[in-house]
C-alpha cells in the first residue's frame, strides 16, 4: 500500500517536472542507458554531418522547407536508413501525398513500412503516438502535407501544422522510435530540433527543368543534394564548406 | 512392498471435472499426474505422516470429490499401471488397495486386452492360446522381445509388475496475478496507465519465473463508487513482455475508461502458454519488431476504420499515373 502511494506521487512529480521543464526533463536510467545503446541511423550522405551521426532514436525532427524543394526525398532516405537493421517505419500520411515508387527509389523496404492515413488531427495523433509507444517502429514520419491545403480556409481534412503534432513530443522520448515531422513551416508555439530544407537552384535544360540543388542546414552545417524530377534520384553533393574550399 | 501410487478415476469425465478434479488433488498432493482426461495419478511416497496411510487418503479424496458432486474411484498399488487397472473396476465413490505380493495374482485373470497391446497383437496372443494376462506373463521375456517387439515387451513388465512407480506430476495451475490498492484515488488516464506499470511488472516477474507468456490478461479497477470494473485483454502473440502488455492495458483504457476514482486493480494472466524460444536477428536485428508493429497496426485499423492502415507494393513502376505504380492493400496480418 505504501508502495502503491510513492507510485503516484512519484507519477505527480514526474508529470510537473515534464510540464514545467519539458518532455526530456526526466528520463529513467533504462531509457538513457538504451539510448546510449542505440545507435544514430546513418544515411551515409552528408545528411550524417548536419545531424551529427545520424537521426537518433528516442528524438524528434523537423524537416521545414516550402513545397517542392526536396524535403520528402530527405524524408525518405531517413527512413530507409532507419530500417537498415530491419526497423519498421510508420509513415502517417493524412493528405495521402506519399510516392510509393519515389520511395523504393530512395531505398524504402516497403515491406517494412506501415502506410497510416489518417483522417482528422486526432487520428493523427492517436496514430502517432501508438506508434511510438510501441516497440515495433524505428521511426514514426509525420508528412504535415503542403501548406496550401492544410491552412486557409479551404483547410484539409487533416488540417495539420507543426504545431499539431506537439503532443507527440512528451511520447518520443521515452520511444525506441524517432520522430520526423515534415512541414512547411516552423511551429509559432511548438520548437523541436529543425532541418531547414531550401532550394538552391534549378537545373534547367533547353528550358525545361530537369532538377534542382538543394541544401539541408541546421546551425552553421549545410548539406547539399541534386534531386531529379523524373526519376527522384538523390545526388549527394557534399558539404557547403567542403565545396568552397574545392572552389577555391 | 508399500502401496505408493494412487489412481483416481472419474468415469466419462468431462473437461468440467476432470479441471475440478485435478485442483482437488493438487491441493493436497504436491506430485499429481495426468494419465488420461479424468484418470491421475498420484505419488504418495513419503507423505504417510502428512496425509495418513494411503487407503485413508483414499477415503478422504472420494469424500471430498463427492461433496463436488464427484464420483470417482481410487485404486492404489506399487505400480501406476495396476493401480489404474484397480481403480477403473472399483465402482464410483469406492477406493481400493492392493499390496505388491497381491498385484500378479490380480493381474493375470484379467484379459490380455488390458495390457497397452494393438489389437493384432492381441489377437495373434489369442491364437497362440494365450488370452489372460498370467499366461502372457509366464512366457520368457526374451522370447517376447525377440517375437513380438519393444512394446510387447513392455507390456509383458507391466504383466510382471515390474513398472518403476514414476509419476510425471504437472505442476499445480498457479495463479499469477498482482494487486495494488492506492491510498490517493486516481482519476487520470496517464497515471493509471503508469500505476499499472508496477503491477505488471510483478506478474511478468512471475511469467518469467515460469517460462511461461501470457495469452489472457484480466485487470479489475476498483472504484471509489460504484462497482469495478473488468477489461479482459486478448494478447497475440502471447508474451511476457513488459512493455507489451502493458501497451495492451493502455488502449484498452484508451478505448474504454470511465469517469471514476480508481483506489485499486488487480491484474491475472487468466490464461497462459510456454513462452516459446524466438530466432529473431538471424537475418535482421530488428526482425523482433515486425510483430510489433503489425499489432499496433491491427489496432489503429480497428480504431480508424477501414482503408486507413495500409502497407503499399510498386505493381508497374514505369507507369504513368502515380496511382497505378503502386498498390495498396489493407492490413489485416
Amino acid at each position: 500500500m505504501g508502495g502503491a502511494t510513492v507510485d503516484l506521487r512519484l507519477a505527480r512529480a514526474i508529470s510537473r517536472a515534464k510540464s514545467r521543464f519539458g518532455a526530456a526533463a526526466v528520463a529513467t536510467g533504462s531509457v538513457l542507458e538504451r539510448r546510449q545503446r542505440e545507435r544514430r541511423f546513418a544515411t551515409g550522405t552528408s545528411l550524417d554531418l548536419v545531424l551529427g551521426g545520424g537521426i537518433a532514436p528516442g528524438e524528434p525532427l523537423a524537416l521545414i522547407g516550402r513545397g517542392s524543394c526536396g524535403k520528402l526525398s530527405v524524408a525518405l532516405r531517413l527512413a530507409a536508413a532507419s530500417q537498415q537493421d530491419g526497423g519498421m517505419v510508420a509513415w502517417i500520411d493524412p493528405c495521402a501525398s506519399l510516392d510509393v515508387v519515389a520511395a523504393v527509389r530512395a531505398g524504402v523496404d516497403l515491406d517494412r513500412l506501415i502506410i497510416v492515413r489518417p483522417g482528422s488531427r486526432d487520428d493523427t495523433l492517436l496514430a502517432g503516438a501508438a506508434a511510438l509507444r510501441s516497440d515495433g517502429f524505428r521511426m514514426v514520419a509525420v508528412d504535415a502535407g503542403p501548406r496550401s491545403i492544410s491552412a486557409g480556409a479551404a483547410r484539409f481534412a487533416a488540417g495539420l501544422d507543426l504545431d499539431d503534432v506537439a503532443p507527440l513530443l512528451p511520447i518520443v522520448h521515452g520511444s525506441v522510435a524517432a520522430l520526423l515531422v515534415i512541414a512547411e513551416t516552423r511551429g509559432r508555439r511548438t520548437a523541436l530540433p529543425a532541418l531547414a530544407v531550401e532550394r538552391v537552384a534549378w537545373d534547367e535544360r533547353f528550358g525545361r527543368t530537369r532538377g534542382w540543388t538543394f541544401s539541408v542546414s541546421r546551425g552553421g552545417a549545410h548539406a547539399l543534394f541534386h534531386t531529379s524530377a523524373f526519376s527522384s534520384n538523390l545526388t549527394d553533393l557534399g558539404m557547403r564548406e567542403q565545396l568552397r574550399v574545392a572552389a577555391g | 512392498m508399500t502401496p505408493r501410487i494412487g489412481v483416481v478415476h472419474a468415469r466419462d469425465a468431462g473437461i468440467r471435472v476432470h479441471t475440478a478434479l485435478l485442483e482437488l488433488l493438487h491441493a493436497s498432493l504436491p506430485r499429481v499426474g495426468v494419465l488420461d482426461q479424468g484418470t491421475f495419478a498420484c505419488d504418495l511416497r513419503g507423505m504417510v505422516r502428512l496425509i495418513g496411510p494411503p487407503g485413508v487418503w483414499g477415503e478422504r479424496a472420494v469424500a471430498a470429490a463427492r461433496r463436488q458432486g464427484i464420483g470417482c474411484a481410487i485404486g492404489v498399488a506399487s505400480a501406476p499401471f495396476v493401480a489404474r487397472v484397480l481403480a477403473e473396476r472399483t465402482p464410483p465413490g469406492a477406493n481400493s488397495e492392493l499390496s505388491a505380493d497381491m498385484e500378479r495374482a490380480f493381474l493375470a485373470p484379467l484379459r490380455v486386452n488390458v495390457l497397452p497391446l494393438e489389437a493384432a497383437l492381441v489377437e495373434e496372443l489369442g491364437l497362440l492360446g494365450i488370452r489372460h494376462i498370467g499366461e502372457f506373463a509366464d512366457l520368457p521375456a526374451g522370447a517376447v522381445l525377440d517375437r513380438f517387439g519393444q512394446a510387447a515387451a513392455l507390456a509383458h513388465a507391466l504383466a510382471h509388475g515390474d513398472e518403476a512407480p514414476l509419476v510425471h506430476a504437472s505442476p499445480p495451475r498457479r495463479r499469477i496475478r498482482a494487486r495494488r490498492v492506492w491510498d490517493d484515488p486516481v482519476h487520470l488516464r496517464e497515471q493509471l496507465v503508469f500505476a499499472l506499470r508496477a503491477v505488471v511488472d510483478e506478474v511478468v516477474a512471475s511469467l518469467v519465473r515460469d517460462g511461461l507468456a501470457a495469452l489472457r490478461l484480466g485487470l479489475r479497477l476498483d472504484r471509489a463508487e460504484g462497482g469495478p470494473l473488468r477489461f479482459e485483454r486478448l494478447i497475440l502473440p502471447p508474451t511476457a513482455n513488459a512493455a507489451a502488455l502493458l501497451r495492451s492495458l493502455r488502449w484498452a483504457l484508451e478505448e474504454w475508461l470511465p469517469e471514476g476514482q480508481f483506489v485499486g486493480c488487480a491484474l491475472e494472466a487468466t490464461e497462459v502458454e510456454p513462452a516459446r524460444g524466438r530466432q529473431i536477428g538471424l537475418f535482421a536485428p530488428d526482425g523482433a519488431r515486425l510483430e510489433e508493429a503489425l499489432a499496433v497496426a491491427r489496432h489503429l485499423r480497428s480504431r480508424l476504420g477501414p482503408g486507413r492502415v495500409l502497407r503499399a507494393e510498386v505493381v508497374d513502376a514505369d507507369a504513368r499515373l502515380p496511382e497505378r505504380a503502386a498498390q495498396l492493400t489493407e492490413v489485416t496480418s
